[in-house]
């Protein structure tokens, strides 16, 4: 290549890299690179794995790309930081707690809520316990009770059933063992008395015989436990947050009838729910037996329950892990859904 | 007779090493600053890293409310009993095994196979032992503590001076006065240096074992805070730690000055 001609196509590349900026706001189609999206290798997920298995993302325009984590917090971590586009995980302490710090992210969608059920998390108690009489939520009162970290899913829930049987946080002890493998291994060895672990932890944990389901923590308080969050650079790029949200979406409507619909309390199963189970067992990692005990909760159109986000708010400061509450308007933006949903029809 | 005087240049000059004390305190205060600095102009996020002054503030903030001392308590509980424990059998094991060559038979290999096991690696272990209340915790901190003051001391006794034992005992010394008056006073630099390097692991030690399970303490302000990303506290408690280990460093060198006065005057 001579140099004259090397300067041309240096030149052509630099035109067409600055094209969309040159045309103001550029057609959904205009690619930018990948959205880094963060995502714990959950059944939780499922909606998010859809979206990429299905090509519903790359239908709008959006290339997908999964980045794995081991935890909720570090996902809101990473997204502060502008290592991730998008976050989908559990609402804990330290993502409010980032926004406090100055730093900004968007609460935009729902991803998954514990709803009565549908069985998500569980409180498993120690068998002995169970057959001695343990059966009830009032009678964990003075109870050692496990759950990963202080500031998370578990510590918000578990201590808003308490309040509503009448308990307080102050009347357990909450012991934070980190990783959820190792909560399990806590109630095995006797080191706590009862623990709070999402699906697949406690059928298994009935399965080996040292543990019983005291209650799914969903039928005794509904909430919106997980949501889609939003980076601020992809907030302010409006239209490849919007297209991004409408592939989310699909995916939702998708996950939401195979799986979801009930009748008469009775789970009545979509024709392509056993796609659903393939492809999220092919994600997970996970066998789809496991996979079928149940996919949680979430909007057909994934419409964020806004109030709670308020109330949960209100719980952290109340309980001294966050300073003060944020003004709603500036960690929520629902009107990326909504323009979705409305351009998707319905 | 006239002296004639001849001015010679030091030519060792260079190996003097002066205290320079003010740039010692310069340097601490420049990074603090550079530090300010760097959070103050909005190049680093605060919540990423948070100000020196924010960690200041904070940290009276967390005096005022006492939750700062009831941490500082908990952890400084559970190094006392570690340390003590620790340094005590760690002081007993040495002079024995320095001094007896049936312990130093029996100990020597027993402490050579587990000397290298990182102690962290036994925390799981202790902890399925003991539970997970204070016990294991204490007990990983003693045996992070053992190890350099069983093998220090026991250095120190090999390396008393065996003219001066054969001294004492010419002079009709028996066995425990050997020990007591020669073989003890000559090991306790080395005993001292086991100390200090004991303090160090004791520390790193607590911090881990109160990461696990555990509802106050220094370690556990540090995770908890990382966990509820609350930059600024987890910040007050890395400067606590390091002002411990300065504290613990001072003190026992201040002990040390007590203790071994021949050395020092």
């Amino acid at each position: 290549m001579s140099v004259t001609r090397r300067r041309v196509v240096a030149l052509l590349v630099l035109v067409l890299a600055a094209a969309p900026v040159l045309a103001g706001s550029a057609e959904a189609q205009a690619p930018a690179g990948p959205v880094k999206v963060g995502v714990l290798k959950l059944t939780s997920s499922a909606p998010i794995f859809v979206g990429v298995e299905k090509g519903f993302f790359k239908e709008f325009g959006v290339e997908p790309e999964l980045v794995y984590f081991q935890a909720a917090a570090p996902i809101a971590t990473a997204l502060a930081a502008g290592q991730l586009d998008v976050g989908a995980t559990g609402l804990t302490a330290a993502l409010y707690n980032i926004v406090l710090g100055g730093e900004k992210l968007w609460i935009v969608a729902d991803k998954g809520r514990e709803w009565p059920g549908y069985p998500l998390v569980a409180i498993v108690v120690q068998k002995e316990l169970w057959d001695g009489g343990l059966r009830s939520i009032k009678d964990l009162k003075g109870r050692r009770i496990g759950v990963t970290q202080l500031g998370s899913t578990f510590h918000y829930h578990i201590g808003n059933i308490l309040q509503k049987e009448g308990l307080a946080l102050s009347d357990v002890r909450i012991v934070p063992l980190q990783a959820m493998a190792a909560t399990v291994e806590a109630l095995k060895g006797k080191q706590v008395d009862a623990i709070l672990v999402p699906q697949p932890f406690p059928g298994a944990v009935e399965a080996q015989g040292f543990g019983r389901i005291m209650a799914w923590a969903g039928d005794l308080y509904p909430w919106q436990i997980a949501a889609v969050f939003y980076s601020d650079k992809l907030a302010r790029d409006r239209t490849r947050a919007v297209a991004f949200m409408k592939g989310y979406v699909k995916a939702s409507r998708y996950y939401h009838d195979a799986a979801l619909v009930q009748k008469d309390g009775r789970p009545a199963h979509g024709p392509a729910y056993e796609e659903l189970v393939e492809i999220t067992a092919k994600y997970t990692g996970a066998r789809p037996e496991i996979i079928k005990l149940g996919f949680p909760f979430q909007d057909r159109n994934g419409r964020l329950l806004v109030p709670d986000i308020e109330r949960q708010m209100a719980w952290w400061v109340a309980n001294g892990f966050m300073k003060r509450p944020l003004p709603l308007r500036s960690v929520v933006d629902t009107s990326f859904v909504e323009e979705a949903v409305k351009g998707l029809e319905r | 007779m006239a002296v004639e005087r001849v001015v010679v240049a030091d030519r060792t000059a260079f190996l003097r090493r002066p205290d320079h004390r003010v740039v010692r305190a310069l340097a601490l205060l420049g990074l603090v600053l550079l530090w300010e600095l760097v959070t103050r102009t909005g190049w680093v996020s605060p919540l990423f890293l948070p100000s020196p002054s924010g960690v200041l503030a904070e940290g009276l903030d967390m005096a005022r409310s006492g939750q700062l001392l009831v941490h500082l308590l908990k952890s400084l509980q559970r190094l006392a009993w570690g340390f003590g424990v620790g340094a005590l059998a760690g002081v007993g094991v040495g002079v024995a095994v320095g001094f007896f060559a049936m312990a130093e038979a029996v100990v020597q290999p027993i402490i050579a196979a587990t000397f290298p096991i990182p102690k962290i690696a036994l925390l799981p272990l202790l902890i399925l032992w003991l539970g997970i209340g204070e016990a294991s915790k204490v007990a990983v901190v003693a045996l992070g503590v053992f190890f350099p003051m069983a093998i220090n001391t026991y250095a120190g006794v090999r390396q008393a001076d065996p003219l001066l034992i054969r001294a004492a005992v010419s002079f009709g010394a028996g066995r425990w006065s050997v020990i007591r008056k020669v073989v003890v006073p000559s090991a306790l630099p080395m005993v001292f240096a086991g100390l200090k390097l004991g303090a160090g692991t004791a520390l790193l030690l607590l911090v881990a074992a109160e990461q696990i399970a555990a509802d106050a303490g220094i370690g556990f302000l540090i995770l908890q805070s990382g966990n509820l990303m609350e930059t600024t506290q987890l910040m007050v408690g890395i400067v606590v730690l390091s002002l411990l280990g300065v504290a613990s460093y001072w003190a026992l060198g201040a002990l040390e000055r007590v203790v071994i006065r021949w050395r020092h005057t």
